[in-house]
């Protein structure tokens, strides 16, 4: 099944195939387009041809879920942290707008976009909290905040009133006009959230989250600076939502600790966003018009209070067991598999024309005499437990090199990678690189200063397409660069240079879990690639794949080495190795023991021994 | 002098009831990696089935222990196998937000069944309280924290004797180890969740004495539980008692020595102090999941 990869990589795929698999957005455009324009219009017209306030409240109530549904889908949908305090930033703005009113004074639409830049600043602050917390630590944070929150909403008498709440004063417009201000701000202020939702989905920084979401610690260690990642979207998350509070709190009129602070708030934004679809643009704002109209009735039909808390209970029970993907993404996968049926998908097309022929193995160049040490290793330790997987490497890879580490299993090689990758801290030792130390930097500062490497078991990002995968990284840090359209214009050009070069451009926009093995071995190099490194380093290039394509794959590591690359490759492939590499250096028992070409190695007893053991003369033949 | 110690040994006699509740909570995460933000709801059920016993046949809310625990075991088995056991093996968020779920409908149901009104379980010594000089220590707290620290202890023996228990704490540590060593994992799962469930039954029977509650009360038990179990580090069974006895006193410290209308923010401060000094908490090594240890 490698197959595919290798004859992709020479470049002899037939024309023509089927669309991509794996791009519904793409594939489901048009008749979207449509529906979603008619939807927005009727909205927009609605309360000039109606009168019935009944709806228009009703239309209200749904845009201000919408909103907190739309930032939420940042941090849940594209950052997969899951909050279940979402509804405290609508709180946050209403109080804002409600106390800066009373205490200050001026029109409530004054004080709005201080309730969003209260509720960002808010939010930054938690993302500081949250910073170091994942998965669960940072769902307790979320219901600790919102409860906080509440409970200084109740108590900070001075600010808040208490429990006695705040009221606002009555709109001063016409009658004529009935909600129509609040309606319309709404609507802006949506149209805004969802214009930010889809240019954070399209640019680098989107791509980084839900690099996040799919693989924090990879996600590291190819330049995503995850907590700088975490905190802006926590922002981005929290200041229209802010705002659609300022609104509500003035549309409502009045503003206390349970009405702004219930948890019910929240809930019905968590279900809005989980019923529409994750990570879309539109599910949230779907949900929340779903999820309104649900919390009407139950209050209207059933009475309000318990039957909603059981009525939303079970829907959220309910939507996690039977439709954890939501509406939209679960339409859309329908329909893809309506339009794809008796097609084969690309991944599986057959392949011809694949050059077998003997090519001449050059002998490995030995790196120039006067090469600088590009990576330096000192006295490097680490240890698990008992267990000493590194215990005091040192070794140096020369600046143009194709440098390979072998030793035999356990031997601590991977180990290294990590502890120069910064994927794990090192107890003891120096990396130095470019002549700077590295270690006690976080991984994507090393990324950033020119080190890139792939993993033994390939590791994409499993949801997002070829494509995206190779445009998440990021090479060095700057906010015009995190807002840098990524799907399409200069970034994704190059993007699909790479994939051209390592053979993988045809595969742009399907989605990596779809992809073999060996074509993910050869997106995640053109991943790497995309971050410029000066160092490659590469653990077990050769693993698991076919013939043809770790020859594949050698040429281009000599083609990337003679542009410039300097590459550090682990690998048990010994041929490979030894026909590619030079100099090689040994490890065992997390020493380095030996170092040299490829034709001392081989004649060198130590490794001999190290790979075949002390008694390995002495052993007695089996069955003798 | 003395309204401190009054205060240290009633939040010590409190602190035992938090450590059994979250003792079951932090068992559930251990093993399973869910959190059991219905744990709360858990607790308030009991104390209303609690309630009704002791309303309609005069049981002792202590002596009721004996009847929740196995009813609430049961209870916990049949929702496991209901709702958690399918979705074991979705990302992590999914068992959150089902749990959530089911906290909100059980929380309308016994809305439904006994009212949104503050119920309280009063035995005969509920009023009474021993007097050691000048510090007075209601029986009701004295006889509802040593029956917490029995049925904890005797959970800590099980746990650390019986096959069963030794299964349990194998399951937390490797499940794929536990399961090459012949551990059925998955029924593993399934009695964790009872006992945790059950021992939210037998907290929640001395906590219907201890405190006020109402359907919506189990907002305020989630919050303490989970800030006991992030402050002793997640999935510790000895950082959650520790936890629950800091908790504890702290509370009571706050009531004493702040204001009362400040006690419920205790756990609140707790998560967030611990999240941005020490991830892990006292004795975890859970939460800090962005190093990685492989």
């Amino acid at each position: 099944m490698t197959d595919a990869g290798a004859a992709i990589a020479e470049g002899t795929l037939k024309g023509g195939g089927a669309p991509p698999a794996g791009a519904p957005s793409r594939a489901l455009r048009s008749p979207w387009t449509a529906v979603v324009a008619v939807a927005v219009l009727l909205v927009a017209v609605f309360p000039v041809l109606s009168d019935d306030l009944y709806y228009q409240n009703m239309i209200i109530l749904s845009m201000v879920f919408a909103i907190g549904a739309v930032g939420l889908n940042i941090i849940t949908g594209y950052a997969g942290y899951i909050s279940l305090g979402q509804g405290a930033f609508i709180g946050l703005g209403a109080y804002t707008v409600g106390i800066c009113v009373t205490d200050i004074g001026g029109s409530p639409w004054v004080w709005v976009p201080v309730a969003g830049v209260l509720a960002g600043v808010v939010a930054a602050l938690l993302g500081v909290v949250a910073m170091r917390a994942r998965g669960h630590a940072f769902v307790i944070l979320t219901i600790a905040f919102l409860f906080l929150v509440q409970l200084l909403a109740t108590n900070w008498d001075a600010l808040t009133n208490g429990t006695g709440g705040i009221t606002l004063p009555i709109p001063t417009w016409s009658a004529e006009y009935q909600y129509w201000p609040f309606y319309y701000t709404l609507m802006g202020l949506l149209a805004v959230s969802l214009l930010a939702s889809w240019w954070i989905r399209r640019n680098k920084f989107g791509m980084g989250l839900i690099a996040i979401r799919e693989d924090e610690d990879k996600a590291a260690t190819v330049g995503v600076s995850t907590p700088t990642y975490k905190i802006l979207a926590f922002v981005a998350s929290a200041v229209f939502v802010g705002m659609a509070g300022g609104v509500y709190g003035y549309y409502v009129s009045f503003i206390d600790p349970l009405g702004m602070f219930n948890i019910l708030l929240s809930v019905q934004i968590i279900l809005s966003l989980l019923i529409g679809g994750r990570a879309t643009l539109w599910g949230p704002v779907l949900g929340a018009f779903l999820i309104e109209w649900l919390n009407e009735t139950s209050n209207n039909e059933f009475g309000g209070g318990n039957a909603r808390l059981i009525i939303f209970g079970g829907l959220l029970a309910l939507v996690v067991l039977f439709l954890p993907r939501g509406i939209i993404p679960t339409a859309a996968g329908w329909i893809e598999r309506w339009r794809n049926r008796g097609k084969a998908g690309l991944a599986g097309e057959r392949l011809t024309g694949i050059d077998l022929r003997e090519r001449e193995t050059p002998t490995p160049a030995a790196p120039p005499a006067d090469a600088r040490p590009l990576l330096e290793v000192q006295g490097l330790e680490k240890r698990f437990g008992g267990v000493r997987a590194v215990d005091g490497a040192s070794f140096a890879v020369p600046e143009g090199s194709i440098t390979a580490l072998i030793g035999p299993n356990g031997s601590g090689k991977t180990t290294v990678f990590n502890l120069i990758g910064g994927t794990m801290a090192p107890q003891a030792g120096e990396v130095r690189f470019d002549g700077q130390r590295i270690d006690g930097k976080p991984p994507w500062r090393r990324a950033h200063a020119g080190l890139g490497r792939t993993f033994q078991i390939t590791r994409l990002f499993r949801e997002m397409t070829v494509l995206e995968n190779v445009v998440a990284p990021l090479r060095e840090f700057h906010v015009g660069l995190l807002g840098a359209d990524a799907v399409s214009g200069r970034e994704a050009r190059r993007a699909e240079e790479l994939l051209d070069f390592v053979g993988m451009r045809k595969y742009r926009d399907v989605r990596a879990s779809a992809l073999s093995y060996g074509q993910q071995k050869l997106v995640e190099l053109a991943q790497i690639l995309m971050l410029d490194p000066k160092l490659i380093m590469l653990d077990e290039p050769a693993g698991g794949i076919n013939p043809t394509l770790i020859e594949r794959i050698g040429e281009m590591i000599r083609e990337l080495n003679a542009r410039g690359k300097t590459f550090l490759i682990v690998e048990h492939n010994m041929p490979f190795v030894l026909g590619l590499c030079n100099p090689v250096l040994v490890l065992a028992r997390g020493q380095n023991i030996a170092s040299g070409t490829p034709d001392e190695i081989q004649r060198d007893p130590k490794v001999l021994d190290a790979y075949l053991g002390e008694d390995f003369r002495l052993e007695q033949p089996v069955g003798a | 002098m003395t309204e401190f110690l009054q205060a240290l040994i009633l939040g010590l006699l409190i602190g035992g009831v938090y450590a059994l509740l979250a003792s079951g909570l932090t068992l559930i995460f251990g093993v399973m990696n869910v959190i059991n933000i219905a744990h709360g709801a858990f607790l308030i059920l009991a104390a209303f089935v609690t309630w009704s016993l002791w309303r309609e046949t005069g049981m002792d809310p202590l002596a009721a222990i004996v009847v929740l625990t196995p009813l609430m075991f049961g209870f916990g088995w049949l929702l496991y196998n209901a709702t958690i056991r399918p979705i074991r093996k979705a990302p992590p968020a999914a068992s959150v937000l089902l749990t959530f779920g089911l906290a909100l409908l059980l929380e309308g149901l016994m809305g439904v069944i006994w009212g949104n009104t503050s119920h309280s379980v009063r035995p005969g010594y509920f009023t009474e309280s021993f007097g050691i000089g000048d510090i007075f220590l209601p029986k009701a707290q004295v006889y509802g924290g040593l029956v917490a620290i029995v049925v904890l202890a005797s959970l800590y023996v099980f746990l650390t004797r019986s096959w069963v228990g030794r299964a349990i704490r194998a399951s937390a540590v490797n499940p794929q180890g536990a399961e090459l060593v012949g551990v059925n994992v998955a029924s593993v799962a399934a009695l964790t969740f009872a006992i945790g469930v059950a021992s939210a039954g037998a907290g929640g029977a001395i906590a219907s004495v201890l405190y006020p509650f109402l359907p919506g009360s189990h907002y305020q038990w989630i919050a303490r539980l989970l800030g006991i179990i992030v402050l002793g580090g997640m999935g510790s069974l000895p950082g959650a008692v520790i936890g629950a006895l800091c908790l504890g006193v702290a509370e009571l410290m706050t009531v004493t020595y702040i204001g009362p209308e400040w006690a419920t923010g205790v756990p609140y401060v707790f998560v967030f102090i611990v999240l941005l000094l020490r991830p892990q908490g006292i004795l975890g090594m859970r939460l800090r999941q962005d190093v990685a240890t492989t």
